[in-house]
């Protein structure tokens, strides 16, 4: 084999698998921030059964705690600019907008879990709180792909 | 049969379709509160998995295993009402003490770990990981598998 020949051997072969290799580390930080994303999800969703009397309001608290821990986290996993997911691209194109409403929310969802600690979930005032504090959806309109 | 006779049949199966309608809403609530929790500790699982593969920032590891024993620690009470349904076995209930106990040590182990997590960061709390998330052991005996 020439030395021409190795040298379009070799470009080929990075050509090839180099892609493969960086779409594995672009999905990996898809499926942590989907990771975050759903646990607020699901700990949103136990909340609003227990606001809505449908299940037992004991574990309130801990439901908000979880709740304002993982918004603390949320943002950081929004850093690095990997379109795909249910992400828009407006996430980043309006990063200064996408990241003070993260920044609200966890300010808001810590209040939230200060409240529900110190109130307990038959506060009237929590239910106003969370309400407020897990507007999802105003950002979900705005940066968030519609699931098929 | 008289006119009266219908209308008492009628009422009968009035309120018999009735509530068995709302036994069924009721037992839906119970099997959709204990998912939201059983997927969330799904997704911080999944999460911190991530970080000790390297796939995800290890700054919040101590976050998500405190997320995790939050909610390890509500488990067991979406458990205790006896619903048959979504992917728990019946096992769940018929070997209750059992089914228990497991919880419980998943809830000491996991408050164990983010006790280290929080102290010494991932490195400290690395090695406990696996003793502490024994999802497996547990799933095999008391989760229906899912349909792929």
């Amino acid at each position: 084999m020439t030395r021409t020949l190795k040298i379009v051997v070799q470009i080929t072969f990075v050509a090839i698998f180099l892609p493969a290799v960086v779409r594995a580390d672009d999905q990996d930080v898809i499926d942590y921030r989907e990771h975050i994303m759903k646990t607020l999800d699901e700990q949103a969703a136990a909340v609003g059964m227990i606001l809505s009397t449908a299940v037992p309001g004991d574990n309130t608290a801990a439901h908000l705690r979880a709740i304002a821990l993982t918004a603390q986290i949320a943002l950081k996993s929004f850093e690095p600019k990997v379109l795909g997911g249910e992400a828009k691209p407006e996430v980043w194109s309006n990063w200064a907008d996408f990241s003070k409403r993260m920044n609200e929310f966890a300010k808001k969802t810590a209040e939230m879990a200060a409240l529900g600690k110190e109130k307990g979930s038959d506060d009237p005032a929590l239910g106003e709180k969370v309400v407020d504090a897990l507007s999802c959806k105003s950002c979900h309109d705005v940066y968030r792909k519609e699931k098929k | 049969m008289t006119r009266w006779g219908h209308f008492a049949i009628g009422c009968a199966i009035l309120v018999a379709a009735t509530a068995s309608t709302l036994a069924r809403a009721d037992d839906q609530d119970v099997i959709d509160y204990r998912e939201h929790i059983m997927k969330t500790m799904g997704e911080q699982a999944a999460a911190i998995s991530q970080i000790l593969q390297q796939k995800a920032p290890a700054e919040n590891f101590a976050i998500h295993v405190q997320i995790l024993a939050i909610t390890a620690a509500t488990a067991k009470k979406a458990f205790e009402a006896k619903v048959l349904g979504g992917e728990a076995k019946p096992d769940v209930w018929v070997h209750w003490a059992d089914f228990a106990k497991r919880l419980d040590d998943l809830t000491a182990a996991t408050a164990d770990l983010a006790s280290t997590a929080k102290a010494g960061g991932a490195a400290a709390a690395a090695p406990k990981v696996q003793a502490a998330l024994t999802c497996k052991t547990c799933h095999d005996t008391y989760r229906v598998e899912k349909k792929k």
